[in-house]
C-alpha cells in the first residue's frame, strides 16, 4: 500500500487540478448526460450530495475513477492514469478516505481498473459523456497510459512476480473491499425452488440480449439457499425491472440485505470434495440414507458415482417381486444391511446372473439391474445423492466393509478420508509418526515443525536429512505397544490406555477404566500419561447408574459415550443394549428395593448373587440395582456389557450371607459394629435358612449351602489320591465331596473335600472378585488356605513333602475346620470371637493401609482367636491377614509367609466402604498382595533373581528348585556362574523392565514367556513370542527370564492358551 | 463493456463445470470448444483433458455477472476483473501442481481455494 502512494504522489499534481476543473464540468453536465444516457443519474446526484459535507477529496478519487473509466473504455487499461490520484493529501484523509484509496487501489491494479466506488453509475455517465464530447482527448490519454502502464507494470513485477491479477487475498486488503453504503446492495428475491441457478443465468443472458438497459449487477444464486437469489443493484427499481418477465421469479417481495450482511451472502466455505476411488461416503437419500458407501468410480462428466454399499435387500420380497406376486408396501421397512449371499438368492428362485459388466470389465453377479460382487452392491448414482463432507466411518462400519477381497490398498486409501477430517494442528512436535504414502513410505520420525500442510519430520533412519517435509496427508501417527495414550476423537474420546497391539492404523488400547480393549485409529490418538476415566458422566447420569427410560423400560448405564449411553436393558432373557440419548432418559433411579431370591431369601443390594438359570448361568457378583425383580449383578469375569448381568431374582440364590439384616449404609465400620452389638445378630436364625435345599451334614453346617457355593466356579487342585496335582474347576458341591472339572482332561471327577485345595488364581480377574464382594462367605472360602497354597504352587517342585512334615498339622486342622465347619458367617462362634476379639476388628481392612506398625502387633492376636474358635475365624471376612499370618508360627521354614504385610492389600478394595466398582482400584490396589505373598514357592527354573547371600547381592539365574524349597541359582545375569544354593529368603524377584523377557510366574498363564511390552500400572502387558497375542498378568507375576535363555524358551511348558 | 461476456451456461444442472482458476462457469462442452476466456493459457479448448483438469464439477453457488468491475459482490469474491460471465462463489478443489506452475509461469496469480 505504501509503495503505492509513493507512486502516486510522484504523479501529476497538476493533473489534480485538471480534474478538479473537470470534475466541475462533470457536475454541471450531469443532468443533460444522465438524461442522454438514461441511468446513473442516482449515483452522481449521490456524489453530490455527499460532496456538501464530506470533504473534497473522496470526490476527487471519484472523480478519478471515472477518468479511470475513460481509460478503460478507451481500450487502455487504467495503470497508467490512476496516477493522478490526488495522494499528497492523504496523511489528512479521514478513515473513510483512507478506505476508499485502498478499494481504489485494489480495483487499479487490475488491467481494467475500474472502479465502481459510489454508486457505479459515473462510468456510464462518463460513457456518454466521452463519446459525445472528447472522444480524442481520450484517445490521447490512451496513448499516454500504454506507456504509463508498461512502466508501472515493469516496476511492479520487479517487486512481484505475480501482480497480474493481483488477488492476493490478504485479509487486509478483503477488509478493505468491505461494502461501503455507496456500493450496490444486494436484494434478496423469491424465486422458484431448485430454479436459482437457471435464474441466474437467465437473468444474464437477459442482460447480454438487452444490453445495458438491465441496471442490475449481478445475480447469486447459493446452492445452499433454496426458494431464493439475490440481486445486486443499486436501486429496488432496477430490481424490479430486471425481473419483469422472469417466470421463475416471483417478485411480489424484494428484500434489501443489511449492509452487514453482505459479506456473509458472499462467504460459501467451498465444499471441499475430494471424490475419489475409495473415499468413504455416505448417502444422502432413499432406502441407504445415512448409509456408507465406498466410492468405487466416478464420473465427473455425468456427475455420477458409482459407490460400493451393504445390501439392504429383502430377498423375500425380491422374490415375490421377481415372481409377480403382490408386494405389500411397507414403507416403514427397511431391511438391515447383510451381505448379498447369492446362494441364497438363488433358493429363492431369485435368477443371479454372473457376467461381465461391459464398462469396467469386472464380473458382477446381476440380480435385475443391480450388481452384487462379494456380497456388495454396487450402484451407481448421482453425486448429488451422497455426501462426501465429514464422514467420519466409525469403527463397526470399517468392519463390515471389510471383506476377504479388500486388500491392504483399500485399508490405505480409506485412511484418506479419515485424514481429510482432520482437525488442524493435528500433529504436534514431537509425535512419532510414520509415512503412510509416497515413496518415503514406512519411514518412521518424529515431528519437528509443522507448516500449513507440511509437516516436517526428523526422520529415524541413518543417512537422510535432517528434516524432510512431507505432506500431512501421507503422515499418521504412530505409537507402539506399550505406549500410553489419550483418544482424543471419535466416541471413545476421552478414553485413556495402554496400546497392546498396532495393526496399520488402528491401535488397539486396553482402557484404563474399563480394562476392555478398545479399538481406535491411530490418528485419533495421543501419547499421554494422563490416566483418566473417559467420559463418565452426561449431565446427572453416570456410568453404572440404574436409569428409567422413556418407554418404562430400565437399565443400567453401561458406557458412555459422547453423546449417548449404552443401557443394558432390564430384560433378563437375552442381553439387550440400546443406545440411549440423555432426552430418552427418564430419570435415575435409585431407590433400594428388596426381592427374593429363588429359595425366597432376601436380596438386597451388593449381595452377591448366582445366576442359577438363562444365559448367564453359573456367573456371580454382587447385585449393583434391584428394579422391578430385576436384578443387576456385576461379575468381574463377565466380559460384556461392562461386567453387568442382568437377571431375574427369581432365577439367582444369594451367595452367603446378605447384607440385608445389617446395617445398610454401607460402610463397614458400621456393618462390623452391628456384628458386636448382640442385638442386632438375632438376624442370623433367619439368615440359617437361606441357602435353600438344606444341607444335612450336621448342624455345624447350617446356612452352609452359600459358604460351598462360594467354592463352586473357583478353582481348585488336587491333593491327594490319583488325581493328585491335577487342577480344576469346582462344579457342585455335594455333601463331603465335590465334583471337579479337570483342567488337563475335560472330565468331572468327584473328590472328597479333604483331599482337594483351593487354587486361588492370582490374575486380576479372580482377587477382585473376592475383593469387591464384601461378603464373608466368598474371602472366608479363600483367606484360611492361602497358607497351605503356598507350598502347592509350585507345580514342579515338591514342597509338598515338606509342607507334609512339620506344618501338616497346622495345616490341615484350620482345613478341617473349614471343610467341616463350613463357613457359617454368622455362626454365633464368630460373633463370640469378634467379642472376644475386638481389637482383630480395629483391623479391619481400611485401617490397615496406614498403619502397618499395626500389623505386626495384631497378627498374633488373630492367630490366638483363630485357634479358640477355628470355625469363625476361617468364615470372617474381616480376617485375612489373621489367616495367612498365623500359619506363619508353624511353617517356620516358608519364610515367605512372612512378609505378609502387603498381603492385606488385596483385602482393601473389597472393604465395603472402598469403591468395589472401580475395577481399576481394585486391581491395581490388589496387585502387589500376590506377588509378594506368594513369592517364594514361586521361584521356578529361568527367572532372573538378587541373590542376598552372606552380605552380597547379586544377580543369578535359578537353575533348578530343589525338594527342600531352595533353590540352585546359577550366579551372573545370563547365568553362567558358579551355582549356588540359596533359600528362597535369599532370593528375591528381579522387576522385569519394558522389553525384557519374561516369565509368568503365577496365575493361568504360569510358565508362559514373552517379552514384556509396557508397564501399566502394577500389571505388566506380555506379548507372547508363541502365542502371538497378548496376555495380562500381574507385574508382580513376571520376573525376567534372562537375555540368553532362549534355549530354555524353546522347552517351555505352556500352561494355559485360554 | 470491457470485454466480450463468456458463454452463458445453457444448461444449469448438469455437466456444469467451473474453472479452477477463475471460477468461470460454463459447460463441459462450451469450455471444450472455447476453453476459459479469462485463462487462455490453460488451453482448454485443445484438449478434453486438460478441461477436466482445469474444470470441477464440485462448486459451490453461481453469481452472473454483467459487468464485473462494477458489482461489488464481483469485487469482493476477486472477480473483478474477468470478463461478464457466469462464474461460481467456490470452487471445491485446488488446480493441480502442473497448472499451477503453469500459472506461475504467465505470471497469473493463483488463489487456491480457501479451506473451512
Amino acid at each position: 500500500m505504501a509503495r503505492r502512494f509513493d507512486d502516486e504522489e510522484d504523479d501529476d499534481v497538476e493533473e489534480e487540478e485538471y480534474e478538479d476543473e473537470e470534475e466541475q464540468l462533470l457536475d454541471d453536465e450531469d443532468y443533460d448526460v444522465d438524461e442522454d444516457v438514461g441511468r446513473g443519474r442516482e449515483g452522481s446526484s449521490k456524489k453530490r450530495g455527499r460532496s456538501d459535507f464530506i470533504d473534497d477529496l473522496p470526490e476527487e478519487d471519484d472523480e478519478e475513477y471515472e477518468d479511470d473509466d475513460d481509460e478503460v473504455y478507451g481500450g487502455g487499461g487504467g495503470r497508467g492514469k490512476r496516477h493522478k490520484t490526488p495522494r499528497d493529501g492523504s496523511q489528512f484523509f479521514d478513515l473513510e478516505a483512507q478506505v476508499d484509496s485502498d478499494d481504489e487501489e485494489e480495483e487499479d491494479e487490475g488491467e481494467d481498473g475500474f472502479i465502481v466506488e459510489n454508486g457505479a453509475d459515473i462510468p456510464d455517465e462518463d460513457i456518454g459523456r466521452r463519446m459525445h464530447r472528447r472522444p480524442l482527448p481520450l484517445r490521447e490519454d490512451e496513448q499516454e497510459d500504454v506507456e504509463a502502464l508498461e512502466r508501472s507494470i515493469q516496476a511492479r513485477y520487479a517487486r512481484s512476480s505475480h501482480a497480474e491479477y493481483d488477488e492476493e487475498t490478504t485479509d487486509v486488503e478483503q477488509q478493505a473491499l468491505l461494502p461501503s453504503v455507496r456500493d450496490p446492495k444486494l436484494w434478496m428475491v423469491k424465486c422458484a425452488i431448485g430454479r436459482e441457478r437457471e435464474t441466474a443465468v437467465c437473468l444474464m443472458q437477459k442482460y447480454i440480449d438487452r444490453g445495458s438497459d438491465l441496471q442490475i449487477r449481478s445475480v447469486i444464486a447459493l446452492d445452499h439457499l433454496k426458494n431464493y437469489i439475490y440481486i445486486e443493484a443499486d436501486k429496488e427499481a432496477h430490481v424490479r425491472e430486471a425481473i419483469k418477465g422472469q417466470r421463475n421469479i416471483f417478485g411480489a417481495k424484494i428484500m434489501l440485505v443489511p449492509i452487514r450482511e453482505m459479506t456473509d451472502v458472499l462467504s460459501v466455505e467451498s465444499k471441499g470434495i475430494d471424490l475419489s476411488r475409495d473415499t468413504w461416503v455416505r448417502m444422502k437419500i432413499g432406502t441407504y440414507k445415512g448409509d456408507l458407501a465406498q466410492v468405487v468410480d466416478v464420473d465427473d462428466i455425468r456427475q455420477r458415482v458409482t459407490v460400493k454399499l451393504i445390501p439392504r435387500i429383502d430377498l423375500q420380497a425380491l422374490a415375490n417381486k421377481l415372481e409377480g406376486r403382490e408386494v405389500p408396501k411397507k414403507k416403514a421397512f427397511v431391511p438391515p444391511p447383510r451381505l448379498m449371499n447369492v446362494d441364497e438368492a438363488r433358493e429363492l428362485h431369485i435368477r443371479v446372473e454372473h457376467r461381465r459388466d461391459p464398462l469396467t470389465g469386472d464380473y458382477f453377479d446381476y440380480i435385475g439391474a443391480m450388481m452384487f460382487k462379494h456380497g456388495f452392491l454396487y450402484k451407481t448414482v448421482s453425486m448429488k445423492s451422497i455426501s462426501a463432507q465429514n464422514i467420519k466411518p466409525t469403527f463397526d462400519e470399517l468392519e463390515k466393509f471389510r471383506s476377504p477381497s479388500v486388500k491392504e490398498g483399500g485399508e490405505m486409501a480409506g485412511l484418506s478420508t479419515l485424514f481429510a477430517n482432520r482437525k488442524k494442528g493435528h500433529f504436534m512436535k514431537g509425535d512419532a509418526v510414520i509415512v503412510v504414502k509416497g515413496d518415503l513410505k514406512s519411514l518412521k520420525g518424529w515431528v519437528e515443525k509443522v507448516e500449513e500442510e507440511n509437516v516436517h519430520i526428523r526422520p529415524e533412519m541413518k543417512g537422510l536429512p535432517k528434516t524432510l517435509a512431507v505432506n500431512e496427508k501421507e503422515l499418521c501417527k504412530y505409537f507402539e505397544p506399550g505406549n500410553h495414550v489419550k483418544v482424543v476423537a471419535g466416541t471413545k474420546e476421552g478414553a485413556t490406555g495402554m496400546v497392546i497391539k498396532v495393526e496399520q492404523h488402528v491401535l488397539i488400547i486396553l482402557s484404563d477404566t474399563t480394562k476392555e480393549h478398545i479399538r481406535v485409529f491411530a490418528d485419533d490418538v495421543v501419547e499421554s500419561s494422563e490416566v483418566t476415566t473417559g467420559v463418565t458422566q452426561i449431565g446427572e447420569y453416570e456410568l453404572r447408574d440404574l436409569v428409567l427410560l422413556d418407554n418404562n423400560s430400565f437399565g443400567v448405564i453401561i458406557r458412555v459415550e459422547r453423546e449417548a449411553f449404552q443401557v443394558l436393558k432390564g430384560v433378563p432373557e437375552r442381553p439387550e443394549v440400546s443406545l440411549v440419548k440423555l432426552r430418552e432418559i427418564k430419570c435415575k433411579l435409585e431407590k433400594k428395593f428388596d426381592v427374593q431370591d429363588k429359595y425366597r431369601n432376601t436380596v438386597s443390594v451388593k449381595d452377591v448373587v448366582r445366576v442359577l438359570e438363562g444365559s448367564c448361568k453359573g456367573k456371580q457378583g454382587p447385585v449393583e440395582h434391584i428394579y422391578k425383580g430385576i436384578l443387576f449383578v456385576y461379575d468381574r469375569h463377565h466380559l460384556e456389557h461392562a461386567g453387568f448381568i442382568c437377571a431375574k431374582a427369581g432365577s439367582c440364590c444369594v451367595v452367603g450371607g446378605s447384607r440385608s439384616n445389617a446395617d445398610r449404609n454401607g460402610d463397614s465400620f458400621s456393618r462390623f459394629g452391628s456384628f458386636k452389638t448382640p442385638p442386632r445378630l438375632p438376624p442370623s436364625p433367619r439368615r440359617f435358612s437361606r441357602g435353600g435345599p438344606p444341607f444335612d451334614s450336621g448342624g455345624r453346617h447350617r446356612g452352609g449351602r452359600g459358604g460351598h457355593d462360594a467354592l463352586v466356579g473357583t478353582t481348585v487342585k488336587i491333593r491327594q489320591g490319583p488325581y493328585k496335582g491335577y487342577r480344576g474347576r469346582v462344579v457342585d458341591i455335594k455333601g463331603p465331596s465335590v465334583r471337579v472339572e479337570l483342567e488337563s482332561q475335560m472330565k468331572l471327577i468327584a473328590i472328597l473335600y479333604l483331599i482337594m485345595l483351593l487354587f486361588q488364581h492370582p490374575t486380576g480377574n479372580d482377587t477382585s472378585r473376592y475383593g469387591m464382594g464384601s461378603e464373608t462367605p466368598m474371602r472366608s472360602s479363600r483367606t484360611p488356605l492361602h497358607p497351605y497354597m503356598t507350598p502347592m504352587r509350585d507345580p514342579g517342585a515338591s514342597f509338598m513333602s515338606s509342607a507334609a512334615t512339620p506344618i501338616h498339622d497346622g495345616m490341615r486342622t484350620p482345613m478341617r475346620d473349614r471343610a467341616w465347619n463350613p463357613y457359617a458367617p454368622m455362626s454365633p462362634p464368630r460373633d463370640n470371637w469378634e467379642e472376644g476379639n475386638p481389637a482383630s476388628w480395629g483391623t479391619s481392612p481400611q485401617y490397615q493401609p496406614g498403619s502397618p506398625s499395626s500389623r505386626a502387633y495384631e497378627a498374633p492376636t488373630p492367630g490366638s482367636g483363630w485357634a479358640s474358635t477355628p470355625g469363625g475365624c476361617y468364615s470372617e471376612a474381616g480376617t485375612p491377614r489373621d489367616s495367612t499370618n498365623a500359619p506363619s508360627p508353624y511353617m517356620p521354614s516358608t519364610p515367605s509367609g512372612q512378609p505378609m504385610t502387603p498381603s492385606l492389600g488385596p483385602y482393601i478394595p473389597g472393604t465395603p466402604g472402598g469403591q468395589p466398582m472401580t475395577p481399576g482400584t481394585g486391581l491395581d490396589a490388589m496387585s502387589p498382595v500376590i506377588g509378594p505373598e506368594s513369592e517364594g514357592p514361586w521361584f521356578m527354573p529361568d527367572i532372573l533373581v538378587n541373590v542376598h547371600k552372606s552380605g552380597d547381592e547379586t544377580h543369578g539365574v535359578i537353575q533348578e528348585i530343589l525338594p527342600d524349597g531352595s533353590c540352585k541359582v546359577a550366579l551372573g545375569s545370563s547365568g553362567s556362574g558358579d551355582a549356588i544354593i540359596a533359600l528362597p529368603s535369599e532370593m528375591e524377584i528381579v522387576p522385569p523392565k519394558k522389553s525384557d523377557k519374561i516369565k509368568i510366574m503365577g496365575g493361568s498363564l504360569r510358565g508362559l514367556t514373552g517379552k514384556l511390552i509396557g508397564v501399566d500400572g502394577t500389571d505388566g502387558i506380555l506379548f507372547s513370542i508363541f502365542l502371538r497375542a497378548y496376555r495380562k498378568a500381574f507385574m508382580s507375576d513376571v520376573p525376567l527370564v534372562p537375555p540368553n535363555k532362549d534355549d530354555a524358551l524353546k522347552n517351555l511348558n505352556i500352561e494355559s492358551t485360554e | 463493456m470491457g470485454s466480450a461476456p463468456a458463454q452463458i451456461p445453457t444448461s444449469f444442472v448438469h455437466e456444469l463445470r467451473a474453472c479452477l482458476r477463475c471460477r468461470l462457469v460454463k459447460t463441459y462442452d462450451q469450455f471444450r470448444e472455447s476453453g476459459c476466456q479469462n485463462c487462455p493459457f490453460f488451453k482448454m479448448d485443445e484438449g478434453n483433458e486438460r478441461v477436466v483438469d482445469c474444470t470441477t464439477p464440485n462448486f459451490n453457488g453461481i453469481i452472473s455477472v454483467k459487468d464485473p468491475s462494477r458489482s461489488w459482490a464481483a469485487r469482493w469474491l476477486r472477480i473483478g476483473k474477468f470478463v461478464p460471465g457466469c462464474y461460481t462463489l467456490a470452487v471445491s478443489e485446488a488446480l493441480p501442481e502442473d497448472l499451477q506452475n503453469m500459472c506461475e509461469e504467465v505470471h497469473v496469480q493463483y488463489v487456491p481455494p480457501k479451506r473451512a
